[in-house]
C-alpha cells in the first residue's frame, strides 16, 4: 500500500513566554492509504500539536512532513491553505461550524473553495447530508443543532472535497455517549469506503475503533501497534469494546 | 473564481447576521459624504449661484450706468467687448407694500428677451405687449416683498405719483446681487410702460451691460469704459462685485459644513475601523475555521476588506446620490462639477478602505487553529478598578471598571470615536450660541441701532424732530454712507459715518480703541485685509473726488459687506458728504419693539419718513440651524455605531465570565450593571473629553472663520453651560440605554447555557 502521510523526526518547540516548551520531540510516523490511525495520550502529551502540524495549521520547528509523496513542511501558510482545500479535511472537538451560515452553506463552502461549481457543490452537499441523515437540517443555523448533529455536519464539511487525509482532533470530546457512538459509526463507515483517517483522542474506547493506535507521552511515541481486525459488526446493539 | 463564490457566501451570511450594525455603518458614511458634497457645493459653484446664473443668462461682465443714452457703437468698439445688453432706460421708484417702502429700479427691456443678460423666468411669464401693465420682478426682490405672479405692485415715482402694475413673472439674473444686500431691487418693464410711469428722462438713467471676450480683461475694460463715457458715467460695476454679493452667506455655511464634514469623516473612519476591528475580534474563531478549510491569509484579509469596505462604498454611493439630490433640490440644476464629486467620493473611499484595511490585515493573520483562545489579553485590575475597589464601590462597578480597559486599543478607539463626534456637536452648539448671541445682543455685531430712518419727503429738521420726540428712542445718531475709492484698487469701499467723534455711535471695537477725534476711524477686518493696513496706519481714500485721510485706531466687528467697511464720526467727513445726514440710526430703549416704533414713526410723520428695520445677520443665517441639527444627527449616528461595537465586543469578551460571575453569586441585575458599567465608563470618558475639547476650541474656530469672512474675530461664543450639560446628559443617557438592552439580554442567559 502507498504511504499517504509521512513524518520524519518532527519537532515542535513553543517559546511563547521565553521558556522553550518541547511539545513534540522527534516523531516519526508513516500512515498508509486507507488506514485509520488513532493518536492517544493524556492531555499535554502533544497529540493535538502533532495533528495540527500534520494538517499545516501549526508550523513545525524541525523535521519533515510528506503528503502523497510530496514534501509539504516547507510550504508557506498560503501553500498549506491551498493544499488543505483538496487533500486535508479537518474535524475539531468544538465542531467549529461558521455560526452565521446555514448547515448547507457550511458544507458547500470547502467545495466552492476548491473550485466546484455551485451546482456540483450543492449535489455533493445533498449527497453527504443524506448519508449523514441531516437532509432536513440543511437550512438551519448550526446553533439550533445538537452537539452530535453539529459534529456530523463538521464531518460532512471535512469530507466535501474527498480529501486524501481526514484529520480529527478529539471529534467526540464534546459529545455524550449516544452522539459519540453515532459519530464513531460514521467515521467507521467512511473508513470502510477507503478514507485515510488520523484521529486524536484520549479515550481508549474511541481509539479502539481504529486499525492502529499510536500512543504519545510527553511529545514522544511510546507505543505504535495494530489492533487485530475484528469481524465486521453483526448489527447487534453496542459493540464489544476490546480493552487492551 | 472559486474563492469569490465561497467568500461571497460567507460575506452574505455575516451581513445577514448583523443587519442593524451594517445599516448604521452605511448611514453614517452616507451622512458624511452627503455633508461633504453639500459643503463643496456651498463652497463652490453651486451656492455661489452667480456662476450658474451667469452662464444661464449669458450675463454681462461690466455694467455702466449713465445719465444719458450712451453711444453703443463706442462701447462695442472697445477692445475686448464682444456684445452688449441695452442700453436700457431705468427709473428709480419706491415700491410700497403693506406700509413697507423698498427702493426699486424699473428697467425698460424689449418684449423679446435680450441675447446678452437674458433674465431666466422661474415663475410666470416674460413681458408681453399684450399686457402693458405687466412687470417681471427679480427673484430675491420678489421673495423679500412676498410677491407672486398676478399680484399687484404699487409704487411711487420720484415725482410722487402712485402707480400700480401687475407681476407677470419672476426671474433670475446675474446682473446684480440679491436684495436686500444689493439695492435697489430690479423690476423689468416694457419701454412703453416706463414711458407712462416715468415720462421724465431727467429722472432716469441708462444702463448698459457689456459681455467681454475674456473675463480676465474686466478690469481693463471697466477702466476704458470710465474713460470713454467720462462725464456721462454715474457708476460702473462688474461681475466680481455681483459674485461677491451673492456668495457671502453661503461661504460661511460652506466652511462650517466642510469643517463638520472633514472632522466627521475622521470620526466615521474611526467608527468604521472600530466596527470592523470589533467584528474581526468577534469572529476570530470563524476566521480560523475558514483558514483551516483552505482560505489563505490574503484571501481572509481580502474577504474582510470587501465586506466592510462594501458597506462603506454603499454608504458613499447613497451619500453621493443624497448629497447631489439635496443640492439639486435646493439650488436647482446648476450643481457641482463632476470633479469635486469624484474627488470627494474617491477620497472617502480611500479613507474607508484604509480604515478597514488594518483590522482586515489583522484578521488575515489569525492563526488557523480555531480553538485558539480569543480572550482578552490582559486580565489584571486596571488602576481605575483598583481605585474603585479602594473606595468600596459596589462589586458590579468594580468589575465593570476592570472590563472597560481589558482591551486597550478598542477602549481607546471607543473613547476617541465618541469624543470626536461629541466635540463636533459641542462646536455646532457653539455656532448656535453665537447666532443666539447675535440676536440677543445685536450691539455686539454693530447693530446697536435697530431702526434706520431716512427723511423721505420731510426736511432734515422735521425728521430729526419726529425721531427725537418718540418716547422709545434713546438716541438718534445722524449718519451718512458714502462710497470711497481705495488707493490702488479699482473698486470702492463703504465709508459709514454715524454719530460724531464726541457723541460716538457704539461700534463694537474688538481690537485697538474707539475713535475719539475727527480724522480717526475704526475698520472691519475685511477692509484691513483689502488695504493691507494695520491698526495705527493712516489710509487715504477718495470720496466723490475729495480726499479722506484717516488714521485707523481700532478694528470693529463688521458683519456687512465682507467687513470691507470704514466706520467713523460724521465730523470726519467733508461737509458736502455729511450735511444734511443721509439717515438717522435709532438706538431704542431696552425692551422697545422696533416694529412698534417703526409703525409709530410712520404714523406720526404721515408716512413721510422712511423707516427700515436693521436685518440681523443671524436672521440671514437661519439655515445654519437646520444644518447644525442635521449634522448633529449624523454625528450621533457615528457615535451610536461606535457604541454598538463597544457593547458587542464587551459582551463577547465577557460572555464566558458571566456564567462564572453568576455562579459566584452575582444577581442578574448586578451582571447587567457590570456590563453597562464596562461600556458606560468609556462612553462617559469619551463624551466628557469631546465636550471639553469642543468647548476649548469652539470660540477660536468661530473667530477664525469670522476673520476669514471679514467679520473679524470676537464673535465666537461657547455654548451655555446648561446646554452643554443637557447635551452631555442626553449623550450619556442614550448611550447607556443602548448598552442596557444587550446587557440585560446577556444577563438573563442561564448559567448552564454554555
Amino acid at each position: 500500500m502507498s504511504v499517504v502521510l509521512k513524518a520524519v523526526n518532527l519537532v515542535k518547540v513553543y517559546t511563547d513566554s521565553g521558556v522553550p516548551v518541547h511539545a513534540v520531540r522527534g516523531v516519526d510516523l508513516e500512515i498508509e492509504a486507507g488506514e485509520f490511525v488513532a493518536i492517544m495520550g493524556p492531555s499535554g502529551s502533544g497529540k493535538s500539536t502533532l495533528i495540527h502540524m500534520l494538517g499545516g495549521l501549526d508550523a513545525r520547528t524541525s523535521g519533515e512532513i510528506w503528503l502523497d509523496g510530496r514534501r509539504v513542511d516547507t510550504l508557506s501558510e498560503s501553500g498549506w491553505a491551498l493544499l488543505r482545500r483538496r487533500k486535508v479535511g479537518f474535524v475539531f472537538q468544538n465542531f467549529n461550524l461558521v455560526a452565521n451560515m446555514t448547515v448547507a452553506d457550511n458544507v458547500e463552502l470547502p467545495a466552492l473553495l476548491a473550485g466546484a461549481s455551485p451546482r456540483e457543490a450543492r449535489e455533493r452537499r445533498e449527497d453527504l447530508l443524506a448519508r449523514l441523515n441531516l437532509t432536513e437540517r440543511a437550512d438551519a443555523p448550526p446553533g439550533q443543532l445538537s452537539g452530535g448533529e453539529q459534529q456530523r455536519v463538521a464531518l460532512a464539511r471535512a469530507l466535501a472535497n474527498r480529501p486524501s487525509l481526514l484529520l480529527a482532533d478529539e471529534p467526540t470530546g464534546n459529545l455524550d455517549s449516544r452522539n459519540t457512538r453515532d459519530v464513531l459509526r460514521l467515521l467507521g463507515e467512511v473508513h470502510r469506503d477507503g478514507q485515510t483517517i488520523v484521529m486524536v483522542t484520549h479515550d481508549a474506547r474511541v481509539a479502539a475503533l481504529a486499525d492502529r493506535v499510536v500512543s504519545l507521552l510527553d511529545g514522544e511515541i511510546v507505543d505504535d501497534g495494530r489492533i487485530p481486525r475484528r469481524r465486521p459488526a453483526t448489527g447487534t446493539a453496542g459493540e464489544v469494546i476490546d480493552l487492551r | 473564481m472559486s474563492t469569490v463564490r465561497a467568500g461571497s457566501r460567507w460575506i452574505r451570511a455575516d451581513l445577514r447576521a448583523r443587519r442593524g450594525q451594517a445599516l448604521l455603518t452605511v448611514l453614517a458614511v452616507a451622512g458624511i459624504v452627503a455633508a461633504l458634497l453639500t459643503a463643496a457645493t456651498l463652497l463652490e459653484e453651486g451656492t455661489n449661484p452667480w456662476r450658474g446664473l451667469f452662464a444661464q443668462t449669458n450675463g454681462a461682465h461690466v455694467w455702466a450706468h449713465t445719465r444719458d443714452q450712451p453711444e453703443l457703437g463706442r462701447l462695442l468698439a472697445l477692445d475686448g467687448v464682444a456684445r452688449a445688453a441695452g442700453p436700457y432706460r431705468s427709473a428709480p421708484v419706491t415700491v410700497v407694500q403693506e406700509g413697507r417702502k423698498d427702493p426699486a429700479a424699473l428697467r425698460a427691456v424689449p418684449a423679446t428677451p435680450p441675447e446678452v443678460s437674458r433674465p431666466v423666468i422661474v415663475e410666470g411669464q416674460w413681458l408681453s405687449t399684450a399686457q402693458p401693465d405687466g412687470v417681471v420682478v427679480e427673484r430675491s426682490f420678489a421673495r423679500s416683498l412676498g410677491l407672486r405672479p398676478g399680484e399687484p405692485l404699487a409704487m411711487n415715482t420720484l415725482s410722487g405719483a402712485r402707480r400700480v402694475l401687475y407681476v407677470r413673472g419672476i426671474a433670475d439674473t446675474a446682473d446684480q446681487g440679491f436684495y436686500p444686500e444689493w439695492t435697489p431691487g430690479l423690476v423689468w418693464v416694457l419701454p412703453v410702460t416706463l414711458d407712462q410711469v416715468e415720462p421724465s428722462l431727467g429722472r432716469s438713467e441708462w444702463v448698459t451691460g457689456l459681455r467681454l471676450k475674456d473675463e480676465d480683461a474686466t478690469q481693463v475694460v471697466a477702466q476704458r469704459v470710465v474713460v470713454t463715457l467720462d462725464e456721462q458715467l454715474q457708476r460702473v460695476h462688474t461681475w466680481r462685485e455681483v459674485r461677491a454679493a451673492m456668495e457671502l452667506d453661503n461661504r460661511l455655511l460652506g466652511t462650517l459644513l466642510a469643517l463638520f464634514g472633514v472632522v466627521g469623516l475622521v470620526a466615521a473612519a474611526l467608527a468604521l475601523a472600530n466596527a470592523a476591528g470589533g467584528r474581526v475580534l468577534g469572529q476570530l474563531r470563524d476566521l480560523a475555521t475558514l483558514k483551516s478549510l483552505g482560505f489563505t491569509r490574503r484571501q481572509v484579509a481580502l474577504l474582510l476588506i470587501v465586506e466592510h469596505g462594501a458597506l462603506g462604498l454603499l454608504g458613499i454611493g447613497l451619500g453621493t446620490v443624497g448629497g447631489l439630490g439635496v443640492t439639486m433640490a435646493v439650488f436647482g440644476s446648476t450643481s457641482l462639477a463632476p470633479l469635486p464629486v469624484v474627488a470627494i467620493a474617491g477620497g472617502t473611499a480611500l479613507v474607508v478602505l484604509a480604515a478597514v484595511g488594518l483590522p482586515a490585515w489583522r484578521g488575515g493573520r489569525t492563526p488557523p487553529i480555531p480553538a485558539a483562545p480569543a480572550a482578552p489579553p490582559r486580565g489584571h485590575l486596571s488602576r481605575l478598578a483598583r481605585l474603585a475597589l479602594l473606595v468600596r464601590l459596589p462589586p458590579a462597578l468594580v468589575l465593570g471598571t476592570r472590563d472597560a480597559f481589558t482591551r486597550r486599543l478598542p477602549a481607546f478607539l471607543t473613547v476617541f470615536g465618541l469624543a470626536v463626534p461629541m466635540m463636533m456637536i459641542t462646536i455646532g452648539l457653539g455656532v448656535w450660541a453665537t447666532l443666539d448671541n447675535f440676536l440677543k445682543n445685536p450691539a455686539q455685531v454693530g447693530q446697536t441701532a435697530s431702526l434706520i430712518v431716512k427723511k423721505g419727503k420731510l426736511t432734515p429738521a422735521e425728521a430729526e424732530l419726529f425721531v427725537s420726540r418718540d418716547p422709545d428712542v434713546r438716541h438718534a445718531y445722524p449718519g451718512s454712507t458714502v462710497n470711497a475709492l481705495a488707493p490702488g484698487e479699482a473698486r470702492s469701499v463703504r465709508v459709514r459715518a454715524i454719530g460724531t467723534s464726541t457723541e460716538r455711535y457704539p461700534f463694537p471695537v474688538a481690537e485697538g480703541r474707539m475713535y475719539t477725534r475727527p480724522g480717526e476711524a475704526v475698520a472691519g477686518q475685511g477692509l484691513l485685509d483689502l488695504l493691507g493696513v494695520r491698526i495705527g496706519d493712516r489710509v487715504r481714500l477718495t470720496v466723490g473726488g475729495s480726499p479722506l485721510i484717516v488714521r485707523i485706531v481700532g478694528r470693529a466687528v463688521e458683519p456687512d459687506l465682507d467687513g470691507e467697511v470704514l466706520s467713523l464720526g460724521l465730523d470726519s467727513l467733508a461737509a458736502k458728504d455729511s450735511v444734511p445726514p443721509g439717515f438717522y440710526a435709532l438706538h431704542l430703549r431696552e425692551g422697545a419693539d422696533p416694529d412698534e416704533v417703526r409703525a409709530r414713526l410712520l404714523a406720526a410723520s404721515g408716512e413721510g419718513l422712511e423707516v427700515q428695520r436693521v436685518v440681523n445677520p443671524a436672521e440671514r443665517l437661519t439655515i445654519l440651524r437646520v444644518v447644525i441639527v442635521a449634522l448633529i444627527a449624523v454625528l450621533a449616528l457615528i457615535g451610536l455605531a461606535n457604541l454598538l461595537t463597544a457593547s458587542a465586543l464587551g459582551l463577547r469578551d465577557h460572555a464566558s465570565d458571566l456564567a462564572v460571575l453568576k455562579a459566584m453569586g452575582l444577581t442578574p441585575r448586578q451582571v447587567t450593571a457590570t456590563l453597562v458599567t464596562a461600556t458606560g465608563l468609556l462612553v462617559v470618558l469619551g463624551v466628557f473629553l469631546g465636550t471639553a475639547l469642543g468647548a476649548l476650541f469652539v470660540r477660536g474656530l468661530i473667530d477664525l472663520q469670522g476673520h476669514a469672512s471679514g467679520v473679524g474675530a470676537g464673535i465666537g461664543r461657547a455654548p451655555q453651560p446648561v446646554t452643554l450639560g443637557l447635551a452631555v446628559l442626553a449623550a450619556v443617557g442614550a448611550a447607556l440605554a443602548v448598552a442596557l438592552i444587550p446587557a440585560r439580554r446577556a444577563a438573563r442567559v442561564p448559567v448552564t447555557a454554555r
